[in-house]
């Protein structure tokens, strides 16, 4: 489709301003007439308000909403992740830092000696859980308070995301 | 010639070429392959290659296979297709699929195979897999992990017929047949590397690259192995600005497809600690960083013309770098006072095969321009106290005691890019370029030209050598110095006789072998 370059300063077509217009008095007190009649039907319908008393009253996401990551542990406890970095791979936010180290148990041979994302980066959307190959990363825990005082508590490391569960906040 | 017709392309290929060979001519590809490799001898096991030919009862074997006149083949008839399909079937029965901490995943040959002829769902269960040892270590370079094998026995070829050393066998039969080390043996030879090259899946991999990178992450760049006079072709794969891995690349005039484990580690030298990133200038006996703004005042001090007493170079320069530091020299000190290198630096013991007993790169380009080596002694009594010497790159000091006394004694100006034995001595160090960080040109000990090219960045504050070399005979008054490399290039190609036309930027893949030096060494400096 083409579009014509309309130049700058050209005077945009319509009804001139009227003396009503120009005062301003007059639009003013219809716009707070519109505001009183909002509170006062807020007032006598309080169930109907879309507001939550947030952080008391919390909103309940459905079960696929993606929150913040955790890995999955091994029944000893250790990650399930064997550091294969297609997570950090396929990442569009490149937020996944990941250094493998060799694992005692041959029968699992790699594991990650560092495993951290920057949750600042992240843009949660989910491609990691999609891409692992052993159901090591997840987002499923629903945690969608992510605050810090400082920038590099946002990047957490493989501790905190095993024990997701027992650390509320950062 | 035999005329034959693949997939009803008719071609005609010189006799005795194999079958194989002019499947692939005709398709642009390899046909599956697992066990054949053009540098060993024919083994036919891994099945994959087959091919159908017109008047043969059954599916022939493609590399086994001689072209004869009249042939008539198939390579991608559903017979051939399914045939495949189940020998991949076949090899991956017992294979433990575990490609997410396999390091050959990326650039392994059951994955790529699997992608194309295979997309079955497995009817053997994980539980009824065999197993096998795995992460074995079998030599000081590489790990076995004999579940992922497909016994290919590409491996065990090499040893024999490369290296002969005949580490490595076959051992047992059936389904329990399995890569292995002779009693008593290790895999130790100084080629054992090449094997993880060959190796078609991650049954031997490198435990130097081991979990370092995932391959498909690194980048790739061909160029010149610094490590000894041979010049194997190599890329260099790197990533992040570090290189992680050196490969051989194929070069049938230099080094085939192989290279030797000394130098494929040769780069862990790149990323050793006490690189020089800025100028050091001594001030009250102390090295101090200094900005180059700062440096440049002081290198055109100490440098005046005609003061020097000595000036080294070393042969892992490149030719370009070594051209201009003869010209810098002969305007420092006169050509009487220059060397090319110490007589026997970097001597080492060599092998019949790739590695030369010669381990610096670029000695031959020192005879042809003309840089004669010195005994240590010798440039000892050449560095008097308290005149000014110049040293580009390497550790002379290191080489000799009473050279390195008379080393520290000098204005020593050092050109390099390690704070060495030479480089703590010195009143002025210049932080250059490694070899991973700049292009060049080396002379191997063949006399062939071969091109060396950038692949990761150096330390902002370093300069590329030809360029500091160029600014400083600007600055020294020299005249106007070529401003680009291929302008340097084209000098240098003049000077070691080769014709206008020849460019030396778009050098043949195989190199470029100079005629040999016929009476007077080419002239240096302007």
């Amino acid at each position: 489709m083409e579009t014509t370059r309309i130049p700058a300063g050209t005077p945009v077509p319509g009804r001139p301003d009227s003396f009503r217009d120009v005062i301003y008095v007059w639009e003013v007190l219809r716009g707070l007439g519109i505001t009183i009649r909002h509170l006062i039907r807020n007032c006598l319908h309080m169930k109907d308000l879309p507001t939550l008393q947030y952080p008391d009253e919390k909103r309940v996401y459905g079960p696929r909403f993606r929150g913040r990551h955790r890995l999955t542990q091994r029944e000893d406890g250790s990650p399930r992740c064997v550091a294969c970095m297609m997570c950090s791979t396929v990442c569009p936010a490149g937020c996944i830092h990941i250094i493998a180290a060799e694992h005692p148990d041959r029968r699992i041979e790699k594991y990650p000696a560092v495993y951290e994302i920057d949750l600042l980066r992240c843009v949660y959307c989910g491609l990691c859980e999609e891409a692992c190959p052993c159901d090591a990363i997840r987002l499923d825990t629903g945690v969608y308070e992510i605050v810090a005082d400082r920038r590099d508590k946002f990047v957490v490391g493989k501790e905190f995301l095993l024990n997701e569960r027992e650390r509320g906040t950062l | 010639m035999a005329k034959l017709t693949i997939d009803g392309v008719a071609i005609e290929v010189p006799d005795g070429t194999r079958l194989f060979d002019a499947c692939t001519q005709v398709r642009g590809e390899a046909l599956p392959h697992f066990c054949y490799h053009p540098d060993l001898s024919i083994a036919g096991v891994c099945r994959l290659c087959q091919v159908e030919i017109e008047g043969a009862p059954k599916l022939t074997i493609a590399c086994n296979t001689v072209v004869r006149d009249g042939m008539v083949v198939h390579t991608r008839s559903e017979r051939v297709r399914r045939a495949a399909r189940q020998i991949l079937e076949m090899h991956l029965i017992n294979h433990p699929v575990d490609c997410p901490i396999c390091d050959q995943a990326g650039e392994c040959g059951l994955q790529d195979q699997y992608m194309i002829h295979g997309l079955y769902a497995s009817e053997v269960a994980k539980s009824d897999k065999v197993l096998k040892l795995k992460a074995q270590p079998i030599g000081p370079h590489v790990i076995l992990d004999k579940e992922r094998c497909v016994l290919c026995s590409r491996c065990v070829r090499f040893c024999q017929e490369i290296t002969k050393t005949g580490e490595l066998g076959i051992f047992q039969r059936g389904d329990r047949a399995e890569i292995g080390v002779a009693p008593d043996r290790q895999l130790d030879n100084n080629y054992s590397l090449n094997t993880v090259d060959i190796c078609p899946v991650g049954a031997l991999t490198s435990r130097d690259f081991r979990f370092q990178k995932r391959v498909w992450l690194l980048r790739s760049v061909p160029s010149i192995c610094p490590g000894c006079a041979t010049g194997c072709n190599i890329r260099i794969d790197h990533e992040g600005g570090q290189v992680w891995r050196l490969r051989p690349r194929r070069n049938d005039a230099v080094n085939g497809p192989w290279m030797c484990d000394t130098g494929r580690l040769e780069y862990k030298r790149l990323h050793a600690g006490d690189r020089l990133s800025r100028p050091l200038v001594r001030r009250d006996g102390e090295l101090r960083e200094v900005e180059w703004r700062e440096a440049w005042p002081e290198l055109e001090q100490r440098l005046t013309a005609g003061k020097g007493k000595l000036a080294l170079a070393n042969p892992h320069q490149t030719v370009e770098e070594l051209w201009l530091f003869k010209r810098l020299a002969g305007l420092f000190c006169g050509e009487d006072l220059t060397a090319g290198c110490l007589a026997g630096s970097d001597a080492a013991e060599g092998d019949q095969f790739l590695l030369d007993a010669d381990r610096s790169p670029n000695r031959a380009a020192l005879a042809r321009l003309g840089l004669a080596a010195r005994a240590p002694a010798q440039a000892a009594a050449q560095a008097v106290a308290g005149a000014p010497v110049l040293v580009y790159g390497g550790d002379p000091a290191l080489a000799d005691p009473a050279l390195a006394a008379a080393l520290g004694a000098a204005e020593l100006i050092y050109f390099g890019t390690r704070l060495n034995a030479t480089a703590s001595r010195a009143r002025i160090v210049v932080p250059l370029a490694m070899w991973a960080e700049k292009a060049g040109l080396f002379l191997n000990r063949q006399g062939r030209l071969q091109a060396l090219r950038a692949a990761i960045a150096r330390p902002e504050t370093a300069r590329e050598d030809w360029r500091f070399l160029a600014e400083l005979l600007t600055r020294l008054g020299a005249g106007p110095q070529p401003a680009t490399l291929a302008l340097l290039r084209a000098e240098v190609g003049a000077a070691f006789g080769l014709p206008a036309a020849q460019d030396l930027d778009a050098l043949p893949a195989e190199g470029l072998v100079l005629a040999p030096v016929t009476g007077a060494p080419a002239g240096g400096g302007r």
